[in-house]
């Protein structure tokens, strides 16, 4: 009985192909009679099927050993017997088997299903494979290293699962001329991505998409086009120290060197830094920080491990227009801020180096205090610099009392002197 | 070395004593063959996970289809005089890397998510190599190398390759794999066993 077919994609049924088994049989010898899978013949051989589709086999006895008859023959299916009522006796050698409504695959080497003798020694087999065809591989993106390669990663059809062994192939031409070319490093960076290592063009477009195949089908991605120039991303900036200012109980320095491989081409780096106090999984981010290699940390609380990282994105190589693609963030780098009895402020901000106003809500009032205070108390040399030396020598104070009167329990303040 | 049961050469002369070399070439050996026991054993169990229910299940039974060119210890191969269980040893290790190439081929198609799977297979097909010249390496120090085993003739080699050839039934395939795994399991436990006798000191 042939196998049920269904959707145009599905493969026709294969005839049995155990002639060479057979033939490998009779080289060696006839094996003792009931003993050898290849007693009877399973039709269709390895069929592949759609899912809820069904399926007819059948499993014919050979004449050996003789009296060999379909009475008594089983079908199991993974391992499972399958229920009589499923199968029936077409005649003396052949048992036949309807499933309906079939279920994905179970393994992707194929459902096992077996014909069984009376004994419930092993006649014949075969592999079903029950899925579905891809879909359509969606939401490329694409990066290149330091415009000298190009790495892109995607999503599979929207369902994701076909049951079956599915072979995703990253597609690739240059786009106003060229052939069609193959990435063949594949799961570089996750099961459904492909690194592209050389010979790539800049400056012209590129086009590329994804096909996926499998034994029912296949289905294209929409076609991304870019320039590798658009997408560049670069490692992440090396070096990255962090140091106490001095005193300051609040405040760390973040020193950072561009990244080597684009040094030459960075002319507008952006650069991202991000910190956490030491036992917590909250990071903080300094978005703007841009085209430095230093910033200051302020608003931290006094005596507290932090671990600092930062990361560049290389926007506008070569005059692109795009954003470009952030680095990895570098290897964390911890320091600690001076201990103090008093407590700390909370958030933080970065403060370029050299005392220059920052973007902080109390240090933006202070600025435009001191500003009010140049103009109208004529206090020329009232700058940020001067704030900050005022702090240390307070911190200095501090500590200097508290020894002279011993510790202060937390939270008490000591008494403050206003610096002329 | 004292005469006893199961030592190297049964005319042993007591007055002949081997050289140093030859026991700490045995223990070696010994010791590879229990690691790669230890390794067969993971291999096969391995295999089965991936061909799916049924196999692997207690009490799977599929036929004992022989394999060409290579067949499992005989149940008299305990009795036989160690030199010659060693030659059997040795050539059914060397007849296994190729039978092992065949299936990990075959698999790469089946179960081509299966890294480790087929990473173990190609290690199988290494290590049985070694553990075969290291017996042969013996066999060398005790002067009894001069007949060797049988050999799989290519033809045979090839016509298991067509058995597990993608135009041959799955299932067929996935017993030759079965097979083999589990013929490399006991030639390797054998190898271990017999090496075992011949370590001083150790089962006579």
């Amino acid at each position: 009985m042939p196998a049920g077919r269904s959707g145009p994609a599905a493969q026709s049924a294969r005839r049995p192909p155990l002639l060479l088994p057979l033939l490998l049989l009779c080289v060696l010898g006839a094996p003792r009679a009931g003993s050898g899978a290849h007693m009877a013949v399973i039709s269709p051989q390895d069929p592949t099927l759609l899912i809820g589709s069904s399926l007819q086999a059948t499993c014919s006895v050979h004449g050996d050993p003789p009296g060999a008859t379909a009475e008594g023959l089983y079908w199991t299916l993974n391992g499972r017997r399958l229920a009589p009522e499923l199968s029936r006796v077409l005649n003396t050698s052949t048992l036949a088997l309807a499933l309906a409504n079939l279920n994905g695959s179970r393994q992707q080497s194929g459902d096992n299903l077996v014909c069984h003798a009376r004994d419930g020694s092993i006649l014949a087999g075969s592999c079903l494979y029950v899925g579905l065809p891809p879909e359509k591989p969606f939401n490329i993106s694409c990066w290149s290293k330091n415009m000298k390669d190009l790495t892109c990663r995607w999503t599979p059809g929207a369902h994701g699962e076909t049951f079956l062994h599915t072979n995703y192939s990253l597609k690739y031409k240059l786009r106003w001329y060229g052939q069609d070319n193959t990435c063949e490093e594949y799961h570089t960076v996750g099961p459904h991505s492909c690194h592209i290592p050389k010979d790539l063009a800049l400056f012209t477009p590129y086009e590329i998409w994804v096909e996926a195949t499998n034994r029912l089908g296949s289905a294209r991605s929409d076609v991304l086009t870019l320039d590798i120039l658009d997408v560049v991303t670069t490692d992440p900036p090396p070096d990255v120290h962090v140091s106490r200012v001095g005193g300051l109980e609040d405040q760390l320095s973040v020193r950072w060197v561009s990244p080597p491989a684009l040094k030459d081409f960075l002319f507008q780096a952006k650069y991202q830094i991000r910190y956490r106090v030491e036992d917590s999984v909250d990071w903080k981010v300094v978005d703007d920080v841009s085209n430095q290699t230093s910033c200051r940390l302020a608003g931290l609380k006094p005596g507290t491990v932090y671990f600092v990282q930062v990361r560049c994105n290389p926007f506008g190589i070569y005059g692109s227009k795009k954003a470009g693609i952030w680095s990895e963030w570098s290897h964390p780098t911890a320091a600690s801020t001076p201990r103090s009895e008093r407590p700390g402020p909370g958030g933080g901000a970065c403060e370029p180096r050299g005392g220059e106003p920052s973007s902080g809500p109390v240090r933006r009032e202070l600025k435009q205090f001191l500003g009010w205070l140049k103009k109208h108390a004529y206090c020329s040399n009232l700058s940020f610099r001067l704030y900050d030396q005022w702090r240390a020598w307070m911190q200095k104070t501090h500590k200097t009392r508290n020894q002279d009167e011993g510790i202060l329990p937390s939270g008490r303040r000591g008494t403050t002197r206003a610096f002329t | 070395m004292s005469r006893r049961e199961g030592s190297l050469d049964p005319q042993a002369d007591s007055s002949i004593s081997p050289l140093p070399h030859l026991e700490a070439k045995i223990r070696q050996t010994h010791s590879l063959a229990r690691l790669l026991t230890k390794y067969a054993e993971q291999l096969l169990q391995e295999y089965v996970q991936h061909q799916g229910d049924p196999f692997g299940r207690p009490g799977f039974s599929p036929p004992r289809l022989p394999v060409a060119g290579l067949s499992a210890p005989a149940p008299g191969h305990a009795g036989l005089p160690a030199p010659e269980r060693l030659r059997l040893d040795a050539a059914a290790l060397t007849a296994l890397p190729p039978l092992l190439d065949v299936v990990r081929r075959r698999q790469a198609e089946l179960n081509p998510r299966a890294p480790r799977l087929l990473l173990r297979l190609e290690e199988a097909a290494r290590q049985a190599r070694a553990l075969g010249a290291a017996v042969e390496a013996v066999l060398a120090a005790l002067g009894a190398d001069e007949t060797r085993g049988p050999r799989p003739e290519p033809a045979v080699v090839a016509t298991n390759a067509a058995a597990a050839a993608p135009d041959a039934g799955v299932f067929p395939a996935k017993v030759l794999g079965l097979r083999v795994c589990g013929l490399y399991r006991e030639w390797v436990s054998r190898t271990e066993g017999d090496l075992g006798q011949l370590v001083p000191g150790g089962p006579a």
